[in-house]
C-alpha cells in the first residue's frame, strides 16, 4: 500500500493505492498518518480510494479508527470514489449512515464549506 | 318389519347389522344342505369301506383320493375361469345331485369296487363343494363382516353334519335304502337356495366374479400349474399351504388311529354305520355349539393369532394322552373318541373359520388360483401324503394277531402326530404376523398430511426474509442490502430468488448490495471487476462487525437512533435491529437488542426478534416468551425461540405448566416443545399430558404427534398415553351423546362447534395411538376409517384389532366401528357407564 498526502488549503487529501489489508502492513499505518495531520492542527481530512485495488477488514479498521480519532478531535473525515465493494460492505455494516461518502473528490472538498 | 323381527331374533346368536340378514340366512342354509347330504354319504362311505375292506386297506382309499384331487382340481381350474360364479355352483350341484342317484343304483349292485369308487367320489364330493361354498363367502364378505358372521353362517355346515349323522344313524340299521335318496333331495334343496342366493346378490357377486375371471383368463395360463405357481411364488399362501398340510395330515394319523380303535371294538357294517352316523352326529353337534357360541367371541378376543393355536394345541394334548395310553398296553376307545371328536369339532367350526378368515385380505385373483390349489388339491394331497406315512408305518410295526394288535402302529403314530403339530403351531405363529402385514398392505395411505407438509417443503424463514427484501427495497437500501447479505449469510440467495428480488429494481438498486448482485449475477447490467465472492463478503462483514473500533464508531449512532422516537426514525430502529444480528453474540452493541425487542413499533421488535434468534442469547429468552402473547409478534418470536434448540425445552416446560399462565403462551409452548424434538421435550409434554384441559390437550397431543413423526425413536409413557386415550374417548362419547341426545336439539351453530370437536378428538385419539403403536398404520387407519366406503373401514378395523391390545381396543372400537349412529349412541352411553359417566375434563 502506498499513501500520498495533499494538501488543498487546510483540508488534507490521503490518495490511497494498492491493496490495504493485514497480511500488507507497512511501516506507517492509515492511522498514524491522519493522526500525524490532526497533531499538526488538521481537522479536514479526505481519503481517496480511487487507486484501491483491494481492502480487507484491517484496512476498514483503519478507516474507522482515523474517522474516531478525527471526530474525538472534532474535525470531518470523508471518504471519495470507494469501490463498489467497499460501498456495499459499509451498507450491511451501516457504516453508510455514518462515514460521509462522495463519488468525487469535488463534491468531497465543497461538502466542508 | 318382518326383516326386523328377523334381525332382532338373529342379532341374539350373531352380530348382525340391518341388510345383513338375508345373506347371512341364505349361506347357512347353503351350507346346511350341502353338509347334511354328506354326513349321510360320509357314513355309509366309512361303513361300506371297513366292512368290504377293512382298516388296512384305508391308505389305498386315501392315496387314491389324492391322485383324483389333481385331476379335479384341473378340471375346476378350467371350468371356473369359464362359467360365471352362479352356473359353476349350480351345475357342481347338479352334477353330485345325479351321482347320488347313480350310486343308489350301483349299492344295489353288489359290486366289490363300488365302496372304493364311493369313498373316493365322496370325498370329492366334500372338497368340491364346500371349496365353492367358501369362494362365495370371501366374494359376499369383507374380512369384519366375515369375522361377525362367519360364526352363523358356518353353524349351518354343523346343523346339517347333525341332521346327516342322525339320519344315518337311525337309518342305517332301519332303512339303509332311503338313505342315499334322502342326501339327494337335501342336496336339492342346496340348489335352490343357491339359486335364490344368486339372484338376490346376482349383480354384486357376478361383477367381482368376472372381474377374477378377467384376471384369470387375462393370464392366459389357467390350470393346475397355474394354481400351483400362484400358491408357490407367496410367502403367504405357501406358509397357508403348509398349515393346511400339517393340519390334514394329523387329521389323517388321528382318523386312521379312531377308526382302527372302532373298528376293533364295534363289528358289522350296520353297526359300524349307526355308530359313524350317531358319532359324526354327536361331534357335530359339539362343533355347532361350538361354532355357535364360541367360535367368534374365540376370534374377537384372541384375534386371529390367538385362535390359530387353539386346534393344534387341543390335538396334542389329545394325541399325547392317546400315546401315553397305547405305552402302557391299553387300546382308549373313549379318548380315541374324544380326540376324534375334538379333531373334527373344531376342524369343521374354530380351524375352518379362522382359515377361511386368512383368506380374506388376499386378491381376488391370488384367492381362486391357490383355494383350488389349496383347499382342493393340497387337501387330499395331505391325505395321501398321512397315508404314505401311515402305509410305511404299518409297513414297519405290522398289526399284531387280536383286537390289541394296533398298539405298537398307534404308539408311534401319536410320536409322529406330536412333531407335526409343532411344526403347525410354528407356521401357526408366523402366518399371524403375515395376516397382520396382509391387512396393512390392503390399506393404502390416502393423502400426505398438510400440516406436515409444510413443514417439510416451506422453508418458513426463508420465505419471511425474501419477503422482508422484497418489501425492504421501497424502504431503504440499507435495510435492503442487509436482507439480501442474510439471504446470502444463510446461502440462500439462489439463482431464482435472485430473478425474483431483481424484478422491479428502479428504486433503490444503484445504490445497494442488490444492485450489485443483480447487475452482475442476473445479467441485468454489464459484469463488473468489483464482483464480490460471498464468501469473502460473509467473512469480511462478520469481522468488521467485531472490531472494537465498528462497536465504537456506532455506539453513539445508534444510541442516538434507538433514542429518537420521530415517525422517520422507524427505518433506522429496523436496520439497527437487523445489524445487531450480525454481530457476535458478545459484541458490546449487541446490549441494545434488549430496548428493541421492547420497541413500540412491531417492525422494529419482529427485525430485533430476528436477530435474537441468530444470536441466541439466553438473557433475550423471557422477552421473546412474552412476545407470544402478541398475535403480530407471536409467529416471529416462536420461530426465534425454536432456533434456541434444546437449551431452552426446561424454560419452555415451565410455561407449559404454568396454569397461571396466557393460554396462547401456554399453547405456543407446546408447539416449540415439538420443534425442539427432544427425549427431553416428549418427556415434559407427555407430563403435561394427564392435566392437560380442553383448552391445551389439542396442541400437546399434536406436539407429541409431531416429536414422533420427526424422530420414531422418542418413547413416550405408555401408561399416561393409554389414560389419555381412554379419557379421549369418553369425551368423544360424551360429545356423540349430548349431539344426539333426542330431547334436546342443539342450534345450528352448536350442532357444527361439537361435530368439529368430535372430529378432533377422532384425530386425537388416533395421534395418541401412533405414539404407542406403529404411527404409520395407525395414520392409515384413521385416513381410511375418514374415507368411509364400506372395505376401506373394515379393513382399517381389521389392521386396529391386529394391532391394538385388548384394552384398548375395548375401549375404541365403540367409537370407532361402522354402526348405525343410534348403535354409535348406544355403545358410546354403555362405554360412559363403564367409565362411570362424568366429564372431568376442566370440569
Amino acid at each position: 500500500m502506498r499513501i500520498e498526502a495533499r494538501h488543498k488549503n487546510d483540508i488534507v487529501i490521503f490518495d490511497l493505492e494498492g491493496e490495504i489489508k493485514r497480511s500488507d502492513i507497512t511501516d506507517v499505518t492509515l492511522h498514524q498518518l491522519v493522526k500525524e495531520q490532526l497533531d499538526s492542527g488538521k481537522r479536514k481530512i479526505i481519503l481517496n480510494f480511487d487507486a484501491v485495488e483491494f481492502i480487507d477488514s484491517f484496512g476498514v479498521g483503519e478507516i474507522l479508527a482515523s474517522y474516531i480519532s478525527t471526530h474525538n478531535l472534532g474535525g470531518k473525515l470523508k471518504l471519495v470514489k470507494i469501490s463498489k465493494k467497499l460501498f456495499l460492505i459499509f451498507q450491511v455494516t451501516m457504516l453508510t449512515k455514518v462515514l460521509d461518502i462522495y463519488e468525487e473528490e469535488e463534491t468531497a472538498l465543497k461538502s466542508f464549506f | 318389519m318382518a326383516k326386523n323381527r328377523l334381525r332382532s331374533v338373529l342379532s341374539r346368536v350373531v352380530d348382525i347389522k340391518p341388510g345383513e340378514e338375508v345373506i347371512a340366512i341364505f349361506l347357512f342354509l347353503y351350507f346346511f344342505f350341502i353338509t347334511s347330504p354328506y354326513y349321510i354319504i360320509k357314513s355309509l362311505r366309512n361303513a361300506s369301506y371297513l366292512s368290504g375292506l377293512g382298516d388296512e386297506k384305508l391308505p389305498l382309499a386315501y392315496f387314491l383320493t389324492a391322485i383324483l384331487m389333481g385331476f379335479i382340481v384341473t378340471f375346476h381350474s378350467r371350468i371356473q375361469v369359464r362359467l360365471p360364479r352362479s352356473r359353476l355352483i349350480i351345475f357342481s350341484l347338479a352334477f353330485f345331485f345325479s351321482n347320488i342317484i347313480l350310486f343308489w343304483w350301483l349299492f344295489e349292485q353288489g359290486w366289490k369296487w363300488v365302496p372304493v369308487a364311493f369313498w373316493v367320489w365322496a370325498n370329492i364330493f366334500a372338497i368340491v363343494l364346500v371349496t365353492q361354498f367358501w369362494i362365495l363367502v370371501n366374494d359376499v364378505f369383507n374380512p369384519r363382516e366375515a369375522k361377525r358372521m362367519i360364526g352363523f353362517i358356518g353353524s349351518g355346515a354343523q346343523l346339517g353334519a347333525i341332521l346327516g349323522g342322525v339320519l344315518a344313524g337311525v337309518l342305517a340299521r332301519k332303512a339303509p335304502q332311503l338313505l342315499l335318496p334322502l342326501a339327494a333331495g337335501m342336496l336339492g334343496l342346496g340348489i335352490v337356495v343357491v339359486s335364490a342366493i344368486f339372484k338376490r346378490r346376482g349383480q354384486k357377486s357376478e361383477e367381482i366374479n368376472r372381474e377374477a375371471r378377467d384376471n384369470l383368463v387375462g393370464s392366459n395360463k389357467v390350470g393346475f400349474r397355474d394354481a400351483f405357481e400362484t400358491t408357490r411364488q407367496s410367502p403367504y399362501l405357501l406358509l397357508l399351504a403348509g398349515i393346511m398340510m400339517a393340519t390334514l395330515v394329523v387329521s389323517t394319523l388321528i382318523d386312521w388311529q379312531f377308526n382302527s380303535i372302532v373298528s376293533s371294538k364295534v363289528e358289522g357294517e350296520s353297526n359300524l354305520a349307526s355308530f359313524f352316523g350317531y358319532f359324526n352326529a354327536g361331534t357335530m353337534f359339539f362343533a355347532f355349539l361350538f361354532q355357535l357360541l364360541l367360535t367368534s367371541p374365540i376370534i374377537k378376543a384372541f384375534r386371529i393369532r390367538g385362535a390359530l393355536l387353539f386346534y393344534p394345541l387341543i390335538l396334542f394334548l389329545g394325541t399325547g394322552g392317546i400315546g401315553l395310553a397305547a405305552l402302557a398296553g391299553i387300546i382308549p376307545l373313549v379318548p380315541a373318541i374324544l380326540i376324534k371328536a375334538s379333531d373334527k369339532g373344531l376342524a369343521y367350526s374354530l380351524n375352518q373359520s379362522v382359515r377361511e378368515l386368512l383368506y380374506i385380505p388376499i386378491s381376488p385373483e391370488q384367492k381362486y388360483k391357490s383355494k383350488i390349489f389349496i383347499d382342493m388339491f393340497l387337501n387330499r394331497f395331505a391325505k395321501g401324503l398321512g397315508a404314505i406315512i401311515l402305509a410305511v408305518l404299518l409297513w414297519l410295526v405290522p398289526r399284531a394277531p387280536g383286537p390289541q394288535g394296533g398298539q405298537g402302529a398307534i404308539r408311534y403314530i401319536s410320536l409322529i402326530v406330536l412333531a407335526i403339530i409343532a411344526v403347525w403351531v410354528f407356521l401357526n405363529f408366523r402366518i399371524g404376523r403375515e395376516y397382520g402385514n396382509l391387512v396393512k398392505g390392503k390399506l393404502k395411505k390416502q393423502y400426505e398430511r398438510g400440516d406436515l407438509l409444510v413443514d417439510q417443503r416451506l422453508d418458513v424463514d426463508f420465505t419471511k426474509l425474501v419477503f422482508d427484501t422484497l418489501e425492504s427495497k421501497n424502504r431503504s437500501s440499507v435495510l435492503y442490502s442487509m436482507n439480501l447479505f442474510d439471504l446470502i449469510r444463510q446461502d440462500k440467495l439462489t439463482p431464482e430468488v435472485r430473478k425474483l428480488i431483481s424484478y422491479r429494481t428502479d428504486e433503490i438498486r444503484a445504490a445497494s448490495l442488490g444492485g450489485m448482485f443483480e447487475q452482475t449475477e442476473t445479467g441485468l447490467g454489464p459484469k463488473t471487476e468489483d464482483e464480490l465472492s460471498e464468501d469473502v463478503l460473509k467473512k469480511e462483514v462478520q469481522e468488521i462487525m467485531n472490531l472494537d473500533v465498528y462497536q465504537d464508531v456506532m455506539k453513539d449512532y445508534l444510541e442516538k437512533t434507538l433514542a429518537d422516537r420521530s415517525a422517520g426514525a422507524e427505518v433506522a430502529r429496523m436496520e439497527a435491529a437487523k445489524a445487531i444480528g450480525f454481530m457476535g453474540s458478545r459484541a458490546p452493541l449487541v446490549g441494545k437488542l434488549e430496548d428493541l425487542l421492547e420497541d413500540g413499533s412491531p417492525e422494529v421488535s419482529r427485525y430485533a426478534i430476528q436477530s435474537a434468534a441468530a444470536l441466541k442469547r439466553r438473557v433475550d429468552v423471557p422477552v421473546l416468551v412474552q412476545k407470544l402473547k402478541s398475535p403480530a409478534l407471536r409467529e416471529d418470536a416462536m420461530d426465534a425461540l425454536r432456533k434456541f434448540g434444546p437449551r431452552i425445552a426446561g424454560t419452555m416446560s415451565d410455561y407449559l405448566a404454568d396454569r397461571g399462565e396466557d393460554t396462547e403462551l401456554r399453547k405456543t409452548a407446546a408447539v416449540i416443545l415439538a420443534s425442539i424434538g427432544t427425549q427431553e421435550a416428549a418427556d415434559y409434554l407427555s407430563w403435561e399430558l394427564t392435566g392437560a384441559g380442553d383448552a391445551l390437550v389439542n396442541e400437546i397431543i399434536d406436539a407429541l404427534d409431531r416429536i414422533r413423526t420427526a424422530d420414531s425413536r422418542i418413547r413416550f409413557p405408555g401408561e399416561t398415553i393409554r389414560v389419555t386415550i381412554s379419557k379421549e374417548t369418553r369425551l368423544y362419547c360424551q360429545d356423540l351423546v349430548d349431539l344426539h341426545n333426542g330431547s334436546q336439539p342443539l342450534e345450528e351453530n352448536a350442532s357444527r362447534r361439537r361435530e368439529k370437536r368430535l372430529s378432533d378428538r377422532l384425530w386425537n385419539i388416533f395421534k395418541l395411538l401412533g405414539l404407542i403403536y406403529p404411527q404409520e398404520d395407525m395414520i392409515k387407519a384413521y385416513q381410511n376409517l375418514k374415507v368411509g366406503t364400506k372395505n376401506s373401514v373394515a379393513y382399517s378395523l381389521e389392521l386396529l384389532d391386529n394391532i391394538l391390545e385388548r384394552d384398548i381396543r375395548d375401549i375404541i372400537f365403540p367409537v370407532v366401528e361402522d354402526l348405525p349412529l343410534e348403535e354409535k349412541v348406544k355403545r358410546c352411553r354403555n362405554l360412559l357407564a363403564g367409565f362411570g359417566g362424568g366429564k372431568d375434563r376442566d370440569g
